[in-house]
């Protein structure tokens, strides 16, 4: 017998088509993973490193064209700046009132069951359907929160309204770009995207808060710290690891996140609420641009890789 | 230690703080039930001063055409433009989608998670890292490649429902399949190895072991996973928006709403009614699994 036998029978005669291999049990999981997954992935690579010449419909090689053209393209200082803007104020909106909520329903007594119950409505909505919800609330003529707002004061009726209004409270002038911070439109963009996902964090912070160990407490209360003083000094630090998983969890999915923008405001006014998901959505689907787009969510993508594993090494968390 | 006043006064805040967090689905809701001279009063917002009517919900949701209803009123409901209002067949497209990608994510990632959970191997935590890495993905990053790949194997918009469903379905069942393979291994996790090795001593192999008995100890994991799968097709948005055309499932119908004309608040929020109830129905179901689904596993209740 050669050697090559040797090997052909050892192939076949070991277990991996029995069920104490894992290859048949991951078979189905890993092909779906590959087909649309991978292929996908390593496509938009091979997209970004081709364009189309104009006039022509056939994709030329060029690696540099497009992965230079991110760096000099003002529009994508604004995407830039807007997504972090984005997912930095919508996030910690979320964890401060998350926390809040959750400490306000965290007991024992009855009803409040039926309180949580109702938090987490919120959660199984579609995104674009909380997107209309608030398009409708903030409508400048019979939106009721924007006239809300106007009985308030914090409106002018006079000025356009709050999702078409560009105007912002700061800017930032980056390699010669100024870009607003937080305009009006965003704000409106921010607050359904806090109404539906505090009622995640609240959940989160409920699970962490009712794990947390009672006797440490208990010796506080013994000690005289008042309630502010056990909240720093105890449900802070341990509950540290579920806030960070916590905005891990959501920090990824502000920051890829499209519907609310697409739906609301289109991007706008100008570049307002241009953030770098939706300006990858619009290159493809509004102009077309196949391997610009798949550049912008490559950058995206690295960016979120990035950002999370600097996040998670920092908090020491996994995802 | 707390008096009878403090509790009071956080009871009623408390109550205050869910209530004014669910305005505005009771806003929605009123919407709903509005008839167009309510939802746009120049004169101001209006609360009460208008006749409830299910018009709208017959004209989304059970597929009464315009023309009939203007035949029986002498008006018309809704004022802008002529497209279709009759959204049964998006509930439908979307129920079967949903299904169909629930199916599929779920019972690939039972075998998978139950392997990652006990059969010892090289590379399982890259397996677990790949999974992960999943997590990571813009939508947008695969959308636009997927629409070129399906362009180019002739599933994009061929006027066949069938290629066109199981195209959603599959990328749906992907972008699903990180949330229920770790959230299903760490159902699996839960049972003890022992379980399965006394199947074994008794002669059953592996699959067995799996099959008759430690997937029904799991049956309450599989049904968390299959709601959150659900859930999630179900109000998943860019990806059926970019990926075809001949299907809209119920959020991409309901954004056609938006007219250039104007936008059409009545149908609207009927619809968004009809879309946002089974996910109220699913939730209430798991609430128990709820958190440790939403952390993928990592965070237990």
């Amino acid at each position: 017998m050669s050697v090559t036998d040797k090997k052909i029978s050892r192939f076949l005669s070991t277990s991996w088509m029995t069920s104490e291999h894992p290859l048949p049990w991951l078979l189905p999981a890993s092909a779906l993973m590959i087909v649309f997954g991978i292929y996908p992935l390593l496509y938009a690579i091979w997209l970004s490193l081709h364009r189309v010449p104009a006039g022509r419909r056939q994709m030329v090689f060029d690696p540099l064209f497009n992965w230079t053209k991110i760096f000099v393209d003002p529009n994508m200082i604004a995407a830039l700046v807007n997504t972090f803007v984005y997912t930095f104020v919508a996030l910690t909106l979320q964890m401060i009132l998350g926390l809040s909520i959750a400490l306000l329903l965290d007991t024992d007594r009855r009803g409040y069951s039926i309180l949580r119950a109702i938090m987490t409505l919120p959660l199984v909505m579609p995104p674009a359907v909380t997107a209309m919800i608030f398009l409708l609330m903030l409508n400048g003529s019979f939106g009721v929160l924007a006239h809300g707002l106007f009985a308030l004061g914090v409106l002018d009726p006079a000025q356009p309204p709050i999702l078409a209004n560009g105007s912002a409270p700061f800017s930032l002038t980056l390699l010669g770009e100024t870009v607003k911070i937080l305009p009006l439109a965003m704000m409106g963009v921010i607050l359904a995207d806090v109404w539906q996902w505090t009622p995640f964090m609240v959940l989160i912070m409920l699970a962490g808060l009712r794990s947390l160990p009672k006797e440490p407490f208990e010796a506080a209360a013994i000690d005289g710290a008042n309630s502010w003083q056990m909240f720093v000094r105890l449900t802070l630090p341990m509950m540290s690891k579920v806030i960070a998983i916590a905005l891990l969890i959501r920090g990824i999915d502000i920051f890829r996140m499209v519907d609310y923008i697409h739906v609301m405001t289109a991007r706008g006014p100008g570049t307002a609420t241009l953030t770098l998901p939706t300006y990858a959505t619009q290159e493809a689907f509004t102009k077309g641009v196949f391997n610009y787009s798949s550049t912008i969510a490559l950058v995206t993508l690295i960016l979120i890789i990035l950002t999370s594993t600097l996040f998670m090494k920092i908090f020491r968390v996994r995802l | 230690m707390q008096s009878r006043s403090s509790i009071f006064i956080r009871d009623t805040f408390a109550i205050a703080v869910v209530l004014l967090f669910m305005f505005p689905l009771f806003w929605w809701s009123l919407t709903s039930i509005k008839p167009d001279y309510a939802i746009f009063d120049k004169d101001g917002i209006n609360w009460v001063n208008f006749e409830p009517t299910f018009d709208n919900y017959r004209v989304t949701v059970f597929g009464q055409s315009r023309l009939s209803e203007v035949e029986e009123k002498g008006f018309s409901v809704g004022n802008a433009g002529a497209g279709s209002y009759d959204s049964r067949q998006s509930l439908f497209d979307s129920i079967i989608i949903a299904l169909g990608a629930t199916l599929i994510s779920v019972g690939v990632a039972v075998f998978a998670s139950y392997a990652l959970s006990r059969i010892p191997f090289r590379g399982r935590v890259s397996y677990l890292n790949w999974v992960l890495g999943q997590r990571f993905m813009p939508p947008v990053a695969i959308v636009v490649p997927l629409v070129l790949i399906y362009r180019d194997f002739g599933m994009r918009d061929v006027n066949n429902i069938f290629l066109g469903y199981l195209g959603l379905i599959l990328i749906y069942a992907l972008m699903n399949l990180p949330i229920v393979l770790l959230l299903m291994k760490s159902f699996f996790d839960d049972i003890p190895k022992d379980v399965d090795e006394a199947a074994m001593i008794d002669g059953a192999t592996q699959w067995q072991a799996f099959w008759r008995i430690v997937l029904p100890m799991v049956k309450g994991g599989v049904a968390a996973c299959a709601v959150l799968c659900f859930v999630f097709a179900w109000t998943e948005f860019l990806i059926s928006l970019m990926l075809t055309t001949d299907i809209r499932t119920v959020p991409v119908k309901i954004s056609t709403f938006v007219t250039s004309t104007g936008n059409e608040w009545g149908f609207i929020s009927a619809l968004g009614m009809a879309g946002v109830i089974p996910g109220f129905i699913f939730i209430i179901l798991v609430q128990r699994h709820l958190v440790r689904g939403l952390t993928l596993g990592s965070l237990k209740e």
